[in-house]
Parts: C-alpha cells; structure tokens; sequence
C-alpha cells in the first residue's frame, strides 16, 4: 500500500503527548472517571474496558468537550478545556456521528479543511483522502458509501489539519474483515510515522493485531497500561497456563510436577495444560526437562497470554 | 420416594406440541392490540389517558342515565351522545394509534413480527380492528348504560325495552361508523412516522384543519356546496351518514338528496386507509 | 444433512443493483459461520431465507421447503435475531418473548411456558420481569436470542449476534451459540465480520463477495496445518535464529517470531536443542495453521 504520508513530526520539535493527571469525572454521584493518571506516546494505544467503564469520557475530555472535575487532562502542557487551539494538533473520529449524506467525500473533507482555516484546503483535503485511500470515490456522496468509506472519510476529516494527536472511539465498529484490516494499516502506518494514536475498543483480537499497547479502565478506574504481554507477566499471582503437546505427555506430565515453578498439571486426551508459577523458571526448564526425558516437545502453546485473558483477569482483580 | 439422587434433565426440551394457525396468530395479535389501547400489560403511564377518556364518557352517559331515571328527561339520544363526544374520540385515536403503530415502528419491532407467520395484512387487519373494537367499546358501553337507565324506568313494561333496544342497536351502528372512520385515518396517519408525537399532532390536524372548509363550503351561494360540505371533514362525514341513515336532520347538517353520496365517500375513505396501510407495511415487511 | 440449498439464486433490485448474483451452496447441518463484506449480499440472503423477498432467478431451499411458496412452513422452523434494535422499550422481557411465541403459533400456555424456558437458556433470570428499556446491551441480545428459540426452531439465523458486547459478553454469547448448536441440536448460521469468533464457533464457513460465493468450506479444511514451525522465545530471538540457521534450519521472522520450515519431524528436536543450549525462555512452539482472514487478503481494492 502505498500511501502520501503525513508530515511525520520534524527532529527537534516535541511530539505530542496527551497527559492525563489525577483526572476524574463525575455527574452527581455517578463517577464516571475515578483518579486516572496516564501518559500517551507516539504510537498506536487501545483503549479497553467493559462497556460503561469511562472510556468515552477519558476520549471526549482529551478532545476537550468535557472539563475534568479534578485534576488536568493536557496536550503538550497546555489544558484541553475551553482551548480552541489543541483542535490544530488534535483530531477526534466519535463514535457515532452524523455526516451530512448529501456532501461528497472531497467536499466534506474540505469542509474540514476550511474550518481548520487551513491555508490550501483542496490540497489538504486531497492529500488526507489519498491517506485514506478514498481517492476514487472523492466524488461520490456520503450517503452512497458503505460503513467503511463512511468511517474512513471521517478519518480523512480528522486527518486533514494534520493533527500530530488521532482520537478514534469505537473505529471498527461494523467494519467487514477487508474494511477493518485497511483502517488498522492506515492506523498502524500513523503510528509509525511518530502520531499519537488513542482508539478504544471492544474487539481484542483486533487491539491485539494493531498494538500491544493498551489502557485498560474498568468502572472508571485505570487497571493497567502499558503492553499487554508485559502486565501478564506482572500479574505473578496468576500462573501462566501452557497447553502442551508432546511424544510422551504422561512420561513429560510426571517429569513437569517435579518441577519447583509448576504448579499444576492436567492431562487431557489433547494434551497436557501446565501451570506455571513462575514464568521465567518453567520457560527455561521445559525444553531442558524433556530434553533430558528424551521426548519431542511437539507443541507450546500460552493459553491465556492474549489480551483478551488479560483483560478479564484485570476485571476479576 | 426411591433413595437413589436423581439429576433430572431440565436442558433444552423441543415442543412437540400443536402449532396453531393463521386464526391463532390474528387473534393474538387483535388481543395484544385492543390491550394496549388500554394500556393494560404496559407500565401505568399509558393506562391514565385512555382511562380518563374513558371515565368521561363514562360521566355523561351515567349522567343523561340519572337524569333520565329522576325527570323522565331525555339530554340527548344515543347519536347525539356519540356526535357530542366527537373531540375526545379524536383526542383518544390521536394518542392511540400511534402506540398501536408508531411505537413498533420506532423500536424496530417490525422485522420480529413478519420474519414469523405473520403477513402485512394480518398486522394491518388486526391493529383496524383492535382500535375500531377499542373505539366502539368507548361509545358503546355509556350507550349501554343509558340503555340500562332507559329500560329500567321504561313506564310500558316490556314493549319499552324492546323500543328502546330498537334505539340502542341502530345507535351501536352509528358508533362503529365513527370507530371505523376514526381507527383507519388516524391509523394511516400514525403510520407514517416512528415519533408518537408527531403522529398525535399529525391526526389532530388532519381533523382540525378539514373543519374550516366544512365552514367556508358551507358559507358559499350554491346549495350543492352546501350539501356536499360535509364530505370534506370526517366529522361531518360521519354525521351526514347519520342523517342520511336515520332521515332526521341533526348539528345544522344539510345534506339534501347527497345522502347515498356520503355512503360511498366513507367507503372509500375506509378502503383506501385499509389499503394504503397494507401496501406501506407490504413494503416495510421486505425491508 | 443438507439445510439449506441454493442453486444459481440471483437477486437484482430495481436500478441495476445485483444483490446475489448466481450462488450456488449446500449448508450442512452444525454451526456456520456467514461472512462477507458489508453490501456483499448477506442480509438479501437472509430475506430470502425468510421468505420476505423473493429472487428474481434462481431456486433456495430451506429445510427442504420454498421460502416463497410455503412462507409460514419455513418460517415456523426458523428463529431470527436481527441485527439492529428491535426491542420494545417498556414491556418486560417475558411478556415480551411471550407474546411473540403466540405469533408463531403457540397456544397460550405454551408460549408462556417456551418463552419461560428460552429467557433461562440463554441466561435471564429475575430480570425478565423488568422492562427491557433498562436492560444492558448485553441483556438486549440474549433477549434477541430468546424469541428466537422461544417457538423450537431447527434453524437460527443469527445476525452479528456479538455487536456492541464488550469482551466478557462476547464470549458469553459465543459460548451460548456453541452450545445451541451442538447441545440443543439446532443448526445456527452466524453472520460475524470478527473472524476470530467464526474459528472458534463455527464448523463450516460460507463466504460471499459482491453477491457471489467466495469460498464454502469446513473450518477444519480452511485452517489445515501448514509445514511451518512458529517459535518464540521470550528473550534472544536473534540469538536463537542464529543458531538454528546454523543447524542447517534456514530462519524467517514474522515480529516476535521465528519461522522455520517442517520438512521432517527433526525439526522439532532440532528446536529444542538449540533453544536448550543457549538457555533461553521457551515462549511458544507451534506448528503454524492457516487462517480464515487469509481468504481475505487477496484483494486490493479502494473501494471497501
């Protein structure tokens, strides 16, 4: 895929960083947000949690609609709130939104373009479009787009000023394989180029795919950041489960409970599932262990490294 | 009781039991309706307004009743019971055919109905004639009461029940007229939107506005106009039937030898509503 | 046991549009999964299944039976879940399902009692006796699911049964319809866009692409085992490729992973040794399959 690039951040100049300080939210006595304090770097995070945990919330207070009730949500040092200035480094793709059906996708993205009082809007809205790859449609009207041509030409209004910040809430959402694949190319590419990239989603597989990164809130409080695999390993009072398959699982099942980092082992007519303690230990010992039995390790496998394990342990935590 | 533990099998059970036919499923659907035109099986919002309209009539009739049994004073006869209580059979169609219609329309509902043994004209027919039965028990019963009162007082024994029946049952013919009309405009017209709101006002005005030409036609020098006025509303529609039908001249209504034409204008209006609601729901049933 | 059966079905609107354009399949009986693009013609499919619009060529069957000639026969036999919003807002969910058992034929009692039954199967408890309008999304579809099975269907079409359910609740609604289908012994055809879910439930796979069949096949035919070894270590992969490469095991990286070819069972043991000897953390070791997102990424096009 060749795509026009965005001007990637010059050396020199600070890329953005969005900055969340002991913010909460609340309306009444319903705590939408509950203390949270995360930093975001260039690059593609996903933003998870259980539906009604906060996320649009945190999205809608970097976007500055919303003012924290405490503490400070910035990019770059200065306040989203009441700050029509971020709108030049920010762009924000909601989840639901109405795009007037009657515009043509050039025409809309120019629109944008125009709002951002940019100094070339055709240009700006040609170049964004082309980053979409929504060149050959540019004339069509909106309402004769599919889900995806929809999304992708807010992406492109959103990209238009060239924010260096991309907000995207729920972007897949009803997005067939093909469609979706194409926007987590798009994304990933952003991200590489030195973008700071927010999208909050319900479908890990696809967070999994697109970033390891991830901020996970549930009922409004930050249960973890950073990547996903890593905050597994952290979590050492959960054994890793490995699904295990060999030439001799009994001989290999007997040798494995002598083991000091394994906890448990359960022999299945698929195999063996092994818990493991200690992850570092049982990592090293396994292929020296059936080594040392003589048995072919045919398959390893961890059964709840994906985010989706993760993130339901976080929520059990 | 043996000792032995006993699991016993509560998974899934298939049903092997009678499927009922197209009847069953029109019946259910003419309960379900003429239930909600109550508000009975919904929460208690939507049961004050039809029971209010309800207790009014209810009132006048118990009222003409109590003054019947007392003076032996007529207030009014069955057909002027059902042409004085012409605004709030409108206010009452206005506010439930849109909960019979609209509100399916706005939840989405409609793909659950039709994707089952369900066709557009089973829905259509059943929603008529649940709005038509709820319209008719409306004017029916108070209708009945003052029969009850007039029957019970009757000075001539039996021969005076039986007059009076002779009132009561032509006047039950002159409130299905007013429900049939009533239930399929206001029907038609709360079909097309999902906002209850604007199907209410959207009924109200339909009924409002044909008034005035009612008024104007009227005011015109030609006699035809004047007796062709009534057409226009369906108010009027209704009453001039009912002077046709009865041969009596009522509210100023001058139909003169247009009677029969008043006839055929109400059939049609009453087809072309069915038949118009059963193609919009033909094409909403493919969506 | 053949379900569903088309033969060559088109359908064209008016204005040029071709929804399905020749498609010819046989559904067998189990778990399958529907997939394709959005417009590809998966929703006309499921109306003619239903019998709510007819082809304009073409003949299907369901069960055997013409959704077009014998409508209420097929549709007795088939619970549908939409995919959008179609639940009253202030009616209880059991008066709810209830009421639309009747209108699928069910006398009375017995609708009560179904549709009693289908709000515990798919997990409704005391709930169901309070409006829908409050119910989670969540609660929505298992409500959805619910008048499905209410009148004992052989067959549910579920549209995006997981839309809108955060991960806890797509796995409970994944691990429901896996049961439906292979406990209550109904077939069940699930449109999904999420790939992911459609291995993990589905037995068979019925693709369509611009109103044409792309690929109809088992899940087990389309994620076969390739002949390449997938290792990961936690630490030292470059080391480790080096050392493979050096037994002769020519070495490709796919992100944290190494690649190496599975001409004979020794590749194995040759893993392990090397892995062994250099004491590195063994992460994963797994012969790679195939996937069914690779049917997927042929196509270039801008116009998705």
């Amino acid at each position: 895929m060749t795509a026009t690039s965005l001007t990637a951040p010059t050396k020199g100049t600070t890329v953005s960083v969005v900055e969340l300080q002991n913010v909460s939210r609340w309306y009444g006595n319903v705590v939408a947000v509950n203390d949270i304090s995360m930093s975001l770097q260039p690059g593609v995070t996903g933003l998870l949690g259980p539906n009604g945990a906060g996320k649009t919330t945190v999205l809608h207070m970097m976007a500055g609609f919303l003012s924290p009730s405490r503490g400070s949500v910035t990019i770059d040092g200065s306040p989203t709130w009441r700050n029509p200035g971020i709108y030049r480094h920010l762009g924000l793709v909601a989840e639901r939104e109405a795009v007037h059906g009657f515009l043509t996708a050039r025409e809309f993205v120019t629109a944008c373009a125009k709002m951002q009082k940019l100094p070339d809007p055709a240009a700006a809205a040609a170049r964004a479009l082309a980053m979409v790859e929504m060149t050959d449609a540019q004339d069509r009207r909106i309402e004769t787009f599919s889900k995806g041509m929809r999304q992708r030409t807010r992406v492109a209004g959103a990209l238009v000023h060239e924010p260096r910040v991309l907000l995207l809430d729920e972007p897949f959402n009803g997005m067939d394989p093909r469609q979706r694949m194409h926007m987590m190319q798009l994304l990933h590419t952003l991200g590489e180029q030195g973008h700071t990239i927010l999208f909050s989603s319900h479908i890990l597989e696809e967070v999994e795919q697109l970033s390891g990164l991830v901020q996970v809130i549930v009922a409004g409080r930050l249960a973890a950041s950073g990547d996903y695999r890593r905050i597994r390993r952290l979590m050492t009072n959960r054994p890793h489960v490995f699904a295990v398959q060999s030439s001799d699982d009994r001989r290999l099942a007997v040798a494995l409970i002598a083991e000091k980092s394994v906890s448990g082992v359960e022999i299945e007519t698929t195999g063996l599932t092994v818990r493991a303690s200690d992850y570092g230990s049982f990592t090293r010992a396994l292929p020296r262990i059936a080594l040392g039995e003589g048995i072919r390790l045919r398959k390893l496998l961890p059964s709840d490294e994906s985010l989706e394990s993760v993130f339901s342990y976080l929520l059990e935590a | 009781m043996s000792e032995a533990g006993v699991i016993h099998d509560i998974g899934y059970q298939r049903y092997d039991g009678p499927r009922l036919g197209r009847g069953a499923v029109l019946a259910a659907l003419y309960q379900h309706g003429l239930r909600a035109s109550f508000g009975l099986g919904r929460p208690a919002k939507s049961k004050i307004f039809p029971w209010m309209v309800a207790g009014i009539v209810l009132l006048v009739a118990v009222i003409d009743a109590g003054v019947r049994a007392r003076t032996g004073i007529v207030l009014f006869d069955y057909y002027q019971f059902d042409d004085t209580l012409t605004w709030l059979i409108i206010f009452f169609v206005a506010i439930i055919a849109p909960e019979l219609v609209s509100r399916d329309m706005r939840s989405g509902v409609l793909p659950l109905y039709f994707s089952r043994p369900v066709r557009a004209a089973d829905y259509v027919g059943a929603k008529a004639a649940a709005l038509v039965t709820a319209v008719w028990l409306l004017l029916g019963v108070p209708q009945l009461i003052m029969f009850l009162s007039a029957a019970f007082t009757t000075k001539t024994g039996m021969r005076g029940v039986w007059h009076e029946a002779g009132n009561l049952i032509p006047g039950w013919g002159y409130s299905l007229l007013w429900a049939v009309i009533f239930a399929s405009l206001s029907l038609l017209i709360a079909s097309l939107t999902g906002k209850r709101a604007f199907a209410a006002g959207g009924i109200v005005a339909v009924f409002l506005m044909s008034t005035p030409v009612v008024g104007v036609l009227n005011v015109l020098p030609s006699t035809t106009a004047h007796n062709l006025s009534g057409l226009v509303s369906p108010m009027t529609l209704v009453n001039g039937i009912g002077i046709w039908l009865r041969g009596k001249v009522d509210m100023g209504l001058d139909i003169g030898q247009l009677g029969p034409v008043y006839g055929i204008e109400a059939f049609c209006l009453v087809s072309a509503c069915l038949l118009l609601l059963l193609a919009r729901y033909r094409k909403v049933a493919s969506l | 046991m053949t379900i569903i059966a088309t033969q060559a079905l088109t359908k064209t609107y008016g204005g040029g549009v071709t929804a399905l354009a020749d498609l010819t399949v046989d559904v067998d009986a189990g778990v399958i999964g529907l997939v394709g693009a959005n417009g590809a013609g998966k929703s006309t499919f499921i109306k003619i299944m239903l019998g709510l619009i007819a082809p304009s060529s073409g003949e299907v069957r369901v069960f055997g039976l013409d959704p077009v000639a014998q409508t209420d026969q097929v549709r007795a036999r088939v619970g549908y879940m939409p995919e959008n919003d179609c639940l009253p807002p202030d009616v209880s969910a059991s008066e709810f399902v209830t009421h639309l058992g009747r209108l699928s034929g069910l006398p009375k009692t017995a609708a009560r009692e179904r549709a009693s039954e289908a709000l515990r199967h798919v997990g409704l408890y005391e709930e169901r006796y309070r409006q829908i309008g409050g119910y989670s999304t969540g609660m929505k579809q298992r409500v959805k699911l619910a008048q499905a099975l209410v009148h004992d269907p052989d067959l549910l079409l579920l549209d995006e049964p997981t839309n809108g359910l955060d991960p806890a609740g797509r796995d409970a609604m994944l691990t429901l319809v896996h049961r439906i289908g292979n406990e209550f012994g109904i077939s069940v055809v699930v449109c999904s866009h999420l790939l992911g879910e459609v291995e993990r439930i589905c037995d068979s796979l019925v693709a369509i692409e611009g109103g044409r069949l792309l690929r109809a096949d088992r899940i087990s035919a389309m994620t076969t085992a390739s002949d390449v070894l997938a290792v990961e270590v936690s630490e030292g992969t470059d080391e480790l490729a080096v050392a493979l490469a050096a037994r002769g095991l020519p070495v490709s990286h796919d992100g944290r992973l190494l690649l190496v070819p599975l001409d004979s069972e020794d590749a194995y043991d040759t893993v392990l040794q090397a892995v062994a000897e250099l004491d590195l953390p063994l992460h994963r070791l797994d012969q790679r399959r195939h996937r069914v997102a690779e049917l997927f990424t042929t196509k270039e096009t801008a116009d998705v």
